[in-house]
This record gives structure tokens, sequence and C-alpha cells, in this order.
């Protein structure tokens, strides 16, 4: 009898583990599904008046270059089969949702007769999750991995292993800052670039007399917020910024909290603190919150970075006066453009070469200048937000 | 001769078909499941983990917790790495490192062996406080850029298809068996987690046996954190943070009781083998980082329960059986 129950209770645990782990393989094409619908109806609306902007403006620059005697535009055959995978740096962040409806717009645009997998870690397993994924990857034989790096150089041996198993490797949003296992970072904005606009913010919501302030950044090995930072240090160095004094910067890794807690800690360590800069979409709706939860919206301003959805109400209430970002959607799309290019070997990934992606026009690789190593392409342009037209594009 | 079925009723028997079925379910499932580089793979993505569960089985069997070592691999690393960043030859800092891990091993050893505190309270300390000091010492940095065959140890294979990290797992693992199973320090271990008292009354050197575990616990957690700087080629002060739990799970897991006197190596060997095969099976079917950590915590859950649930079934079933008995003498 003792024998017969335990060998009962042992079978009823293996069939319900068994359950368990086989139960989400059914539903887990489902999310893919949606955000792919979801793609036509919501943000077509959303996208289209930056899309446009950002065609006609980004086109503008590289087809100088274009009409250089480099060579012909290389243009997308539509139709192939590639195995794609689109890692954000972790998952449940709005900005990177967004990237994947560009994404899967241009998966359905080149009709690629294989998949488009939207992968991430989760927020607490970062660094060892994006490795993993990358490893993953390389065994699955997934063609092509487009990674937004949040692990420094920690994830550069998995991406040169995943190189040398012939996958295409890109990197988007945020590049492995030794390009080791990277052929072409795309870049949203001119990094150095970023500097000047975070720094023409604050002198707008500082005034001409300008004034003290800290930097709320994501975590210390996001590559591209350090690029940013240092393209602001950069800028303060112009004489025609002199009045602006960076006191810190401090780090709350793209965390709610973490970035709550260390924008609360910033006011008390600087009393004369009066604007926190975020360069991160997480960091700057965590610095609203907690200046507007403190009563302190009229003595230290926030801004920096963020989606216009999430900071219309602190724009509008005069937390955050201004602040910049660019389409997440268009940088999803242009990154899926250039890894089908190169995965298809239409593109060799190459210095001067000039490819077409679709609705986003022309682009030049060309040698990132924010790193000693690796090859970029930059997307662009910024729109800085205010009370006048955050409205419209949160809708 | 009939065959001997009763390692089916125990608790390493069922690990063992949980885990045949898994290995059966991905080999039929996912393609390039069954392949050499896939399985180093699988192991190399935990490694350090499992490293350090084997001296946690240990501490656990001994009625015990270690809840620093997480913070001490992450405390050696970024004192390996600020040693280095300081201008230490690579060799040196490393042995910095280890000399971090086992200074902290006997800071631990000290409050529970000398003092006589619980291990969760000193450990739990130590958790807070390595941690505290890896930050103190890296603060939001991260050092990279060790010697090429710094990383090429993580990162390469170093005999066959084998990288280190793994064959120092294979090797404590051959030890660990020998130890805990086979020797008379081992035969202390589990008395000590059975009973303190009765331990004690026998002879046997309770506060030297646990001393010596929470410094050999330590000691490898360092030497674990270090070989996590390898293959990751950068430390910063955030690194293996959270990784007791997944340790403490994969132990447990094991059929290892957390009251002590309990397990053995070979059901930590089974459980690790099915939690890095879920993990790379379920990773390789695109299954999401919320979904794997939830899959593992049901499984976790079901460890605990089912052992003691069995145990209330049959501890009923024998009264009801009793009082059967007792109506039929009454009548």
């Amino acid at each position: 009898m003792r024998k017969l129950s335990t060998i009962i209770l042992s079978l009823l645990v293996i069939s319900s583990l068994l359950l368990a782990a086989c139960a989400p393989a059914a539903p887990a094409p489902a999310p893919e599904a949606a955000p792919a619908e979801a793609t036509e109806a919501a943000p077509a609306e959303a996208t289209e008046a930056p899309a446009e902007e950002a065609a006609a403006e980004a086109t503008e620059a590289p087809a100088e270059e274009a009409a250089a005697p480099s060579g012909d535009v290389i243009v997308a055959t539509p139709g192939q089969a590639v195995k794609m995978v689109l890692m954000p740096k972790f998952l449940g962040i709005l900005v990177f949702d967004q990237a994947n409806q560009g994404a899967q717009e241009a998966h359905a645009e080149l009709g690629n007769t294989d998949e488009l997998q939207f992968l991430g870690p989760t927020p607490e397993n970062s660094v060892a999750g994006q490795i993993e994924i990358v490893t993953n990857a390389t065994t699955q034989g997934v063609q092509a991995i487009m990674i937004s790096n949040n692990a420094g150089d920690q994830i550069a041996p998995a991406a040169q292993a995943a190189r040398d198993a012939g996958m295409t490797v890109v990197t988007w949003d945020s590049p492995i800052p030794s390009a080791e296992g990277e052929q072409l970072f795309v870049a949203q904005v001119d990094f150095a670039e970023t500097g000047t606009v975070m720094a023409d913010m604050a002198r707008s919501i500082l005034g001409e007399d300008g004034g003290k302030f800290a930097v709320l950044s994501a975590s210390p090995d996001a590559a591209n917020q350090n690029a940013w930072i240092a393209s602001l240090q950069e800028t303060l160095t112009d004489p025609a910024y002199a009045n602006l004094e960076l006191l810190d910067i401090v780090y709350g890794n793209d965390q709610s909290e973490d970035s709550y807690n260390q924008a609360l800690a910033l006011i008390d360590k600087y009393p004369d603190m009066e604007l926190i800069m975020a360069p991160t979409s997480v960091g700057i709706v965590a610095a609203a919150k907690a200046m507007q939860d403190e009563g302190l919206c009229d003595t230290v301003k926030v801004s920096g970075l963020g989606l216009p959805a999430e900071m219309v109400e602190y724009t509008l209430n005069g937390c955050a006066p201004e602040f910049a970002l660019w389409s997440f959607v268009d940088l999803g799309y242009t990154t899926y453009y250039a890894a089908y290019l190169l995965a298809t070997g239409a593109m060799q990934g190459a210095e001067g070469e000039t490819f077409e992606a679709g609705r986003m026009g022309t682009y030049t690789i060309e040698k990132d200048p924010t790193r000693d190593a690796g090859l970029r392409i930059v997307m662009g342009p910024f729109t800085v937000y205010n009370a006048d037209n955050v409205e419209a594009a949160s809708k | 001769m009939r065959p001997d079925w009763s390692i089916f009723r125990r608790w390493e028997g069922l690990l063992l078909i949980l885990l045949i079925l898994i290995v059966g379910y991905n080999a039929l499932s996912t393609p390039g499941y069954l392949t050499v580089g896939n399985w180093v793979n699988l192991f190399q993505l935990s490694i350090e983990k499992i490293i350090v569960a084997l001296i946690m089985t240990f501490i656990i069997i001994n009625a015990e917790i270690d809840l620093s070592v997480a913070s001490v691999m992450g405390f050696s690393a970024c004192m390996m790495g600020f040693l280095f960043a300081g201008g230490m030859p690579m060799e040196w800092a490393i042995a910095g490192g280890l000399l971090a891990g086992f200074v902290a091993g006997l800071f631990n050893s000290f409050w529970i062996g000398i003092v006589g505190l619980p291990s969760l309270v000193v450990t739990l300390a130590g958790l807070i406080g390595y941690r505290g000091l890896a930050y103190v010492l890296l603060e939001d940095r991260s050092i990279g850029e060790f010697p090429a065959w710094f990383d090429r140890l993580g990162q390469q294979p170093l005999i066959g298809p084998f990288p280190l990290a793994l064959i120092v797992f294979f090797v404590l693992l051959i030890f660990a068996i020998i130890v805990l199973q086979y020797s008379g320090f081992g035969r202390y271990v589990y008395v000590i987690g059975n009973s303190k008292d009765v331990a004690r009354y026998s002879g046997v050197r309770v506060r030297r046996t646990k001393m010596i575990l929470f410094v050999v616990s330590s000691t490898v957690a360092a030497l674990a954190g270090i070989l996590y700087a390898a293959r990751l080629g950068a430390v910063r002060g955030d690194m293996a943070l959270g990784f007791e739990l997944d340790i403490i799970t994969m132990v447990l897991l094991g059929g290892v009781s957390i009251f002590g006197g309990t397990g053995t190596m070979w059901g930590v060997l089974l459980s690790v083998l099915i939690i890095l095969n879920l993990r790379n099976g379920m990773g390789l079917a695109n299954f999401s980082g919320h979904v794997q950590t939830g899959v593992i915590g049901v499984l976790l859950i079901l460890s605990v329960l089912v052992p003691n649930l069995a145990g209330t079934v049959q501890a009923a079933l024998k009264r009801r059986r009793a009082r059967t008995v007792e109506v039929v003498a009454a009548e």
C-alpha cells in the first residue's frame, strides 16, 4: 500500500511537471501574432508623423554621400527565408516593444518566409540572460540576431562565437563597446549630437543664467548612455555652455524604483540642483514622478530622453517641460533591413556601402566616431517635445 | 533474478525519471540539442552556480545555510578587478580575489563557529556586507580588458571541447562525492545535520566541522566568481547578484532537506542536470525568461511539497489501517 501510494504520487508529480513544462508551449506564439496585428493598426497612426519627418530629414544627409561615386544603392530582395531574433535590453519596456513593432513591419514588408522572434531576458537577469539568448540562438541556427546590448563588453565572447558560427550580428540602440563580434551598429541618432541636444534643453529650461544639474542614467555598462553622457560632458566644455554645471552622474539601472530613489537621493545631496537630466526613458519618468510626489516641480525640473506617451502628464504640469527622443518603431524597422541585407549576403557590411531601408530611405555605412573600432549607420533625427507638441505625439 | 525497482521509490529515482523525460523531450523536439557544443554551452551558462551548489550541499546537509555565496562571488571578482586595475599582475590579482573569499569565509565561520550565531543571520549579513564591499571597490565602474590568456581560460575550450570551468566542476564533483559519501568527514557532516547534540556527545568536533565548511564555501565561491569574470571578460559590482537562490534551489530539488541530515551528492547532481536541461530546452524553444523562472519555481515548490505530502498520506493510511485492525480485533 505504502509503496503503491508513493508510486501514484510520483506519477502525479511527473505528469503535472510535464503539463507545466508543455503548457506554455502552445500559447507561446500568440504574443508574437498579437503585436504583428497591432503593428498595422496602432503605430500606423503613431509613427506616420515622425516617420515622414524622419524619412525626409534622414535621407537628406546621406543622400549627399550616396551621390558620391562610392557605388550603387543596395536594395533588398524580398521573400527570402532568414531566421531572425530581435533582442532588447530586457522585456517589459515600452520603447523596445515599439522597436519590435517596427521590425515586425519590415518583416512583413520583405515577406521573410522564416520567423522573427522577439526574445529578451528578465530585467534582474539582463547580462546573463542576454548572453544565454545569443548562445542559444547560435545553437538554434538563427541566421541573424539584432542586439540592444546591456552587457557592455561581457557579451562580446558570445557575439563572437555567433559570428564564428556564421550568424549575422547587428546591434541597435546600444552597441558592443569594443565592436568585437558586431558587424554593424544601427545608431538611433548621432551620439555626438545627443550631448548638444541635452545641453540645449538644459539651457532652455534653466534660462540664460544656467544652473546646476545632475545626470540620472541607466546601467553603468550601457554603451549608448555612456556615450551620450561623454558627449554631454564634451559639449559642456564649450564656453557657450559655461554656466551649466554638471554635479554628479548616478545610475538607476533602468529600474523604476531604483531610478526614483536615485532621483530623491540627488535632491538630498544637492540642495542647489535645479535640473535632473535622464537620458533613459525609464529614468526620466521615475525622476519626474519623484519630483511631482515631493512637490518639487517648481524648483527641480526634469529633462532627458523619454517617450511622449509616458511623459505627457509631466510635460503638461511643468515637471518636465522639455525632452527629446527618436522613433523606436523606425529604429526597429531600419535595423531589420540592415540585418536582412547582411544575412542574405546582399550587403557585406563594409565601410562605404549604401543601402536602402524601405520607407526610411538610404543609409551609408561609416566608421563609428564614438568607438575605437566599429561601423555604424545613423538613423536620426531627434524630435524635441514640449507642451506644444507632446499631446499630439502621445496619442 | 528479479530487477530491483527500489531506486524508483526514492527521490533520486524520481529525479532520474524526470531527467530522462526532459532530455527525451528536448532531444525529440529541439534540433541542435544533442550536440557536444550545446551540452558544453548548457553547462557553461550556469557553471559558476553549479560549482557553488556542490559545497552548498555540504552546508545544508549540515543543517546550516550560506546565503552569502553570491555576494562573495561578486566581492572576490571585484577585488581581483580592483587589484588588476590598480596595476597588479593578473596572477597576483587572482590570488588576491581568492584570498578575499577565504577571509570572508573566516569571518563567517568566526561568528558561526566561535560566537555561535545562527548561520542564517551571519550569512544574511554577509549577503549584504560583501555585496556592499564589491560596490565600494568598483562603484559604478566596469573593469575589463584582462590579459587575453585570462579571457581565453573562461571562454575557450582547454582540453578537447571542455573549458576550464567545466573541468574544475567535474574534478570538484568527484572530490565532493568521495568526501561526502565515502569519508569520515562526510559522516560527521550527516551526523551533525541530524542532531548537533548527539554529534557532540559522540565526540564529533561540531564546531571545527562547521568552520571548515564555511571557509571552504566562501573560497569555492571566490573561485567561481573569478571563473565567472573570465567567462564574461569583465567585472562589475552587481556580478552574480541573486545567484544564491538559484544555487539553493538546485540543492533542495536534489532532495537535500532544509532541516539537514538527509540528501546525497547524487541527488544534487541529478537536480543540476534537470535544471540545466530544462532551462536549455526552454531557451531553445524560445520561452521567455519570465516563463523559465516560473517553471523552475513550480519545480522547487513541488520538490518541497511532494516528499512532505507523501509522508502525510502514508501516515494517514497507516492510521486508518491501524483503526481497521482495531475494529476487527474488537469484533
